[in-house]
């Protein structure tokens, strides 16, 4: 029986994993791959599968999970976004030359374009530098099926398979065909023989490279006979064009050929970039007098080319060497490609039109009624000239408050506040200047216990932010270890204290507070500063109030108005408290309350220097 | 069919593209989409691709788009190249002279794009008590009205029914009404 709903391409990737009788799924969550892990566990309750559904406190925790699971030889998964690969590169490169028991998937979800991403990078190159075979879908449908075929492989082989989506093909809505059937699996075994198969020493891993490499020829092999993923779209007339299409690029292309009518263009599909089907790749080459690649985001399928001489990509700047393939870029690519003129007579209309009516261009920020907003602002109040040191995660947006001073990566608030101390401290005036870290209740248990631990022996003197929302909040609000909560119906977990953790960590000072209570807590801030200064170590706060988008009670009612009579027009609320409920009255001059985005939390009562905020009373 | 969903984080834009999906799907067309997570979920601005029949790609490309459907009168200016000539926006927007003069009513007039605004954040107040988060079935409402998508009032509204949370099926369906009449 099958059936065809609309899916996201994270759902579809999640049914594909559940179809294929996978055992064990692991993952972090992270943008753009954060729905599957969730919808793994909800396939699985739906087909009533024993999948076992697990966050990890970090990517690698993660993949690590994952790999014991196949070592008893079940199918298992570990879901990622690209940056989430390099905290896992570790036990995902070790892995790699390993002979596994059960197959394995990674699945790594790329960001071409950086829409939630501190950068670019392109996982294939991962899987090329671990010599592990790549799947790159084009939609989500693809994206389904290549699970299969991917667990297939793996099993096959004993190794790592990498499905690669990027953020169009987890993120696209598409009908796709779901079936009931679940792939029977082997019961959990853990063979001990033979011996050190599943040990990385050197003396056993010389004997895996050569095995490794062998497999990896044989699965080119395989490769160029899977005409699903890699096949040619003849050209309807003689072709003036070849096109290498990878992943998405792919769709895009096949749009566009379609809008401009153009039947002059061959397409050459590639949807397992490593290692490449080179034979069919050098085959179309030959054919074609030009071949145009195009893939996100490096030339990883280009650069595998043996003959370039007659290839245009990102590799020799005819496309972009960076970014996101979206349509328009491709359109012009391909039509400077077919020497084409553009016509861009309509862009001067938009940009008059943009001059006439300015439009404004909204960035992200904190939510109305976010807690972390008087946290910071609690900060900067007492330290203006404060070291703040931030992370990945909602709180990374007070950038938009003037709070926020650094962002590396999960967990590097903390670390960073050390290397930040010890600047300072080398130049013999250690704690001159007020710095503090801040970082959110799931990066503290992804990377930032480590840091604090790091802090704590080495006497490294700043305060720590533990920003607790209670939620994973950035990527949608996935649990944690803090949370305790599970994913599965029925399956219940442990909340690990925050607070026991800091202080198994060695940290002395530590207090709790509720970040709505900007005056109350100033002085503990205050406090916070002086005792890490004064005695040289970290002093740890924990701000808690959960994510106002997340609340399972309803908040209490406090609205509030600005009073025209009293407000000066100072700005500090629109500038240094920066709630979208607060906005600028262009007509008066002063700041007033818009209904449309306020909710009515009250906090912004304790932000006004000259008491214009005021309550305003009454029940809704 | 193509439709461009616009606006700010926080506005319903995943629910509306969801309930065109249905509808396309209940049809028997095929769909394809692109939605947005993340960052821009935090009061950015959003914009999901909405597309039926036969497509490969989730995007629309400039100039494509049959339909543009605006919860916010900024992210309509910024993205009125998505329209294709004779195409239609309709927009949340209390003042819709700014679709009418200069060269943006020019530009609209010479494409023959029909433009339909709708004050939503003004009726939301008025008629249900300042609920704005009932704005994205109110624009459904509205492109059903614009007669631009070829979706009928019973299917809109089965769709919203069948895709609502039970305790917001009245109110969204009130909501749907509202959009409509204007
Ligand atoms: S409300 Fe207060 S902080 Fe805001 S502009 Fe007026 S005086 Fe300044
Ligand atoms: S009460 Fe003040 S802080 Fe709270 S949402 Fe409204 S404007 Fe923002």
């Amino acid at each position: 029986m099958s059936e065809r709903r609309i899916l996201l391409g994270n759902e579809a990737i999640a049914r594909g994993v559940v179809e294929s009788g996978c055992a064990v799924a692991t993952a972090y969550p992270g943008t753009p791959s954060s729905e599957i892990l969730p919808a793994i566990a909800a396939y699985s309750d739906e087909m009533g599968t024993n999948t076992q559904v697990e966050w990890g406190a970090n990517e690698k925790v993660a993949l690590e999970m994952a790999i014991g699971a196949c070592y008893a030889g079940k199918r298992s998964c570990a879901v990622m976004k690209q940056v989430g690969l390099n905290v896992a590169a570790d036990p995902f490169m070790s892995v790699a030359h390993q002979k596994l028991d059960g197959g394995l998937l990674v699945v790594v979800s790329d960001d071409p374009g950086c829409h939630a991403s501190q950068d670019d990078q392109d996982s294939r190159s991962y899987a090329s530098a671990a010599k592990i075979p790549c799947f790159d879908p084009s939609d989500a449908r693809e994206a389904k099926a290549m699970v299969a075929d991917a667990f297939d492989l793996a099993d096959r082989y004993g190794i790592m398979a990498m499905l690669r989506p990027t953020v169009r093909v987890d993120h696209c809505r598409q009908d796709v065909e779901i079936i009931e059937n679940v792939v029977s699996q082997r019961d959990a075994v853990f063979d001990r023989k033979p011996a050190g198969k599943r040990i990385v020493m050197p003396a056993v891993i010389h004997g895996f490279l050569d095995d490794h490499s062998a497999r990896f020829e044989a699965i080119r092999g395989e490769f160029g006979a899977m005409d699903r993923y890699n096949f040619e779209v003849p050209s309807e007339e003689p072709a003036n064009l070849g096109v290498i299409a990878c992943g998405i690029s792919y769709s895009v292309v096949r749009d566009i050929l379609n809008r401009l009518g153009r039947k002059d263009v061959s397409i050459l599909k590639i949807g397992t970039p490593v290692p490449l089907p080179v034979n069919l790749v050098e085959d179309f080459v030959d054919r074609h007098d030009r071949v145009l690649v195009l893939e996100e985001t490096q030339p990883v399928v280009e650069g595998q080319i043996p003959n370039r001489t007659a290839v245009m990509g990102r590799w020799n700047g005819w496309v972009p060497k960076t970014g996101e393939l979206v349509p328009e870029v491709v359109e012009s690519v391909l039509l400077r490609a077919l020497g084409v003129k553009e016509d861009l007579s309509d862009r001067e209309v938009f940009n008059k039109i943009e001059e006439e009516l300015s439009p404004e261009r909204r960035r992200p920020r904190l939510c109305p009624g976010c807690s972390h907003r008087p946290a910071y602002f609690s900060i900067r109040k007492v330290f203006p000239d404060a070291v703040v040191a931030s992370d990945i995660g909602c709180y990374g947006l007070a950038i938009a408050q003037n709070a926020v001073d650094t962002n590396i990566c999960m967990g590097g608030s903390v670390t960073a506040a050390s290397g930040i101390y010890l600047a300072f401290k080398a130049d013999g005036k250690g704690t001159d200047r007020p710095i503090f870290a801040t970082l959110g209740d799931s990066t503290f248990f992804h990377s930032g216990m480590t840091g604090l631990a790091t802090a704590v022996y080495n006497r490294h003197a700043f305060v720590l932010v533990i920003l607790d929302n209670r939620i994973t909040a950035m990527t949608g609000g996935q649990d944690h270890p803090g949370t305790g909560d599970k994913m599965r119906s029925g399956e219940e977990g442990v909340s690990v204290s925050i607070e026991e953790a800091v202080k198994g960590c060695g940290v002395k000072w530590l207090s709790v507070l509720d970040p709505y209570d900007i005056e109350k807590n100033k002085k503990t801030i205050e406090k916070a500063w002086e005792h890490a200064s004064s005695n040289g170590e970290p002093a740890v706060i924990v701000f808690r109030h959960p994510c106002i988008t997340m609340l399972k009670v309803k908040p209490e009612y406090r609205p509030v108005k600005v009073d025209p009579s009293v407000c000066i027009g100072c700005g500090i609320c629109i500038r240094d408290f920066n709630c979208p409920g607060l906005v600028w009255d262009q007509a008066t001059g002063k700041a007033m309350v818009d209904d449309r985005y306020c909710v009515n939390c009250g906090v912004c009562v304790a932000v006004c220097p000259k008491g214009a905020i005021v309550p305003e009373g009454g029940d809704r | 069919m193509q439709i461009v969903i616009v606006g700010v984080g926080g506005q319903g834009i995943l629910f509306s593209s969801k309930v065109l999906g249905e509808i396309a799907l209940r049809r028997g067309e095929k769909v394809i989409g692109s939605e947005v997570h993340g960052m821009s979920q935090r009061g950015g601005s959003v914009i999901s691709h909405f597309k039926s029949g036969d497509h490969f790609g989730p995007l629309v490309q400039s100039g494509d788009a049959d339909v543009l459907l605006a919860f916010d009168t900024d992210e309509a200016i910024g993205n009125v190249s998505f329209l294709r000539s004779g195409g239609t926006l309709i927009v949340n927007c209390d003042d819709p002279a700014r679709f009418e003069t200069g060269t943006m009513g020019e530009y609209l007039r010479d494409k023959d794009i029909k433009v339909l605004s709708v004050d939503g954040y003004g009726i939301l107040r008025e008629k249900m008590g300042g609920r704005f988060l009932f704005l994205n079935v109110m624009i459904l409402g509205a492109l059903v009205a614009s007669d631009s998508s070829g979706i009928s009032m019973e299917d809109m509204a089965s769709a919203v029914m069948d895709l609502s949370p039970e305790r917001f099926r009245d109110d969204n369906i009130k909501a749907l009404k509202l959009g409509f009449k204007r």
